[in-house]
């Protein structure tokens, strides 16, 4: 079957070399080089996923534009993808354009947030991802490649370019490429996707705006692990501490989510299900009036009793997205804080459709 | 190795820009009704009363609205802005931070 594209370019080149200085003179490229998008590789990458390559995954309606399969599948190959890990990159496309994630905030703001895909479900083995040693990479194709995919498609479809509609001061190096998946089948916790109402059978992919990991190098007890994870959660200057409406209690969208990794052997787990570490989690991620104060997140001199009062900087439990992730060697774990207030951006999570 | 032309596909997508009319400029600020978009970034509601309290010294501004957006990252709501647009003769934006 022929696919007819609606939108093409002729160029040409002698050898491979000059293929990826092509790349670049075309401005296509994230800074590392890119594999040309051949009409006839496209073709197979849509041919695969089984969806017509008009097929509309979400609009930008901020910066006008509109998002098809055929550009998701442009830039899918770019980044190097293979065709069976496409039907991913589709998922996280529909999810980082769906309106409550709220793309226009995190691909524009000056605080530098990258999208994390989170891969759960049967399709996370059936294309190799990784969720084990070295989780957020180097060294696996569809963890690096799916990632940078989403990273094309929102400089080259999105028109989140930095410097022009991209104004992140700092960012992180999660900008070229973010995708994990969960250790499902090693650990006796409930798998995300699960818990945010999919079955066991379905793969999903979860779109989260976040800042980089933070690690944690706690090891030895829960309790301890717990512990250093809700100080490193607690520190001043990171998006949750800064919103604008921290100690508001009234408006709790105005706060944000966090991701929590835990790697090593889920045995150390055996006591603890996700709700109990998310409720200590939430019980625990705060600071003082005092400490919010001298941050200048909250107005006003420090009053007696300032020191004591505690403000939550999570919203509700549910909040904590956490994860069985991670080498096997160690029970270290990580923090990822969101970019900004739920408001601002949620996690959303959608259906892989496997052809 | 000779040169070879290859097709490829333009993972760049343009904007679709609706046409767009602006509305009727008006012909003088005196004495009509103000309202003011605060986008909810901090100092937004600083900079735009100090802007109110200068348009009704300069122009006798008869009334001012305001709405908050709830985050400066989403567009303000359709209804709330439907609401305001119909009780005012003008509308300022501002982006505080």
């Amino acid at each position: 079957m022929t696919t007819s594209f609606t939108d093409t370019t002729t160029t040409s080149w002698d050898d491979a070399l000059s293929a990826i200085e092509r790349g670049y003179d075309l401005g296509w490229s994230d800074g590392l080089p890119i594999v040309p998008p051949t009409t006839a590789r496209v073709a197979e990458f849509i041919g695969y996923a089984g969806r017509p390559p008009d097929d509309l995954l979400g609009e930008l309606p901020e910066r006008r534009r509109v998002i098809t399969v055929e550009k998701a599948a442009a830039n899918a190959v770019m980044a190097g993808c293979l065709p069976e890990y496409f039907p991913v990159v589709l998922a996280a496309t529909e999810a980082m354009l769906d309106p409550v994630f709220n793309l226009v905030g995190p691909s524009s703001s000056m605080g530098g947030a990258a999208v994390l895909c989170i891969v759960n479900g049967p399709v996370r083995e059936q294309i190799g991802l990784n969720s084990r040693n070295n989780l957020f990479g180097p060294g696996n194709r569809a963890n690096g490649t799916i990632g940078r995919s989403v990273r094309l498609i929102l400089m080259n479809a999105c028109a989140a370019v930095p410097g022009l509609f991209d104004r992140s001061v700092i960012g992180h190096p999660g900008k070229y490429t973010y995708c994990i998946s969960e250790a499902e089948g090693e650990t006796h916790w409930t798998p995300l996707h699960v818990e945010r109402g999919f079955n066991a059978g379905d793969s999903t992919v979860t779109v989260f705006a976040g800042e980089s990991p933070r690690q944690i190098r706690a090891v030895g007890r829960p309790e301890a692990i717990l512990y250093a994870m809700a100080d490193v959660a607690s520190t001043l200057g990171t998006s949750m501490s800064t919103s604008g409406s921290v100690g508001d209690v009234s408006v709790g969208i105005r706060q944000g989510q966090i991701v929590v990794t835990f790697a090593g052997n889920s045995n150390l787990w055996r006591d603890w299900t996700k709700e109990k570490i998310r409720e200590y989690l939430h019980a625990n991620i705060q600071r003082s009036v005092a400490d919010l104060k001298r941050g200048l997140v909250l107005r006003g001199d420090i009053e007696p009793g300032d020191e004591a009062a505690m403000v939550p900087l999570i919203p509700e439990p549910e909040d904590i997205l956490v994860l069985f992730a991670g080498g096997e060697e160690s029970n270290m774990a990580s923090v990822i804080p969101s970019w900004g207030p739920k408001v601002g951006s949620t996690a959303v999570t959608k259906a892989v459709r496997i052809p | 190795m000779a040169t070879q032309q290859y097709t490829l596909v333009n993972p760049v997508t343009e904007p679709i820009i609706a046409p767009f009319d602006g509305a009727p400029r008006l012909p003088s600020l005196a004495g009509t009704r103000l309202g003011l978009i605060d986008d909810s970034k901090r100092n937004a509601d600083v900079l735009l009363e100090e802007l109110a309290e200068v348009l009704r010294n300069r122009y006798e501004i008869r009334e001012v609205r305001w709405l908050r957006k709830p985050s400066a990252s989403r567009p303000a709501d359709p209804e709330e802005l439907q609401e305001l647009v119909s009780n005012v003769d003008s509308v300022v934006v501002a982006i505080g931070d």
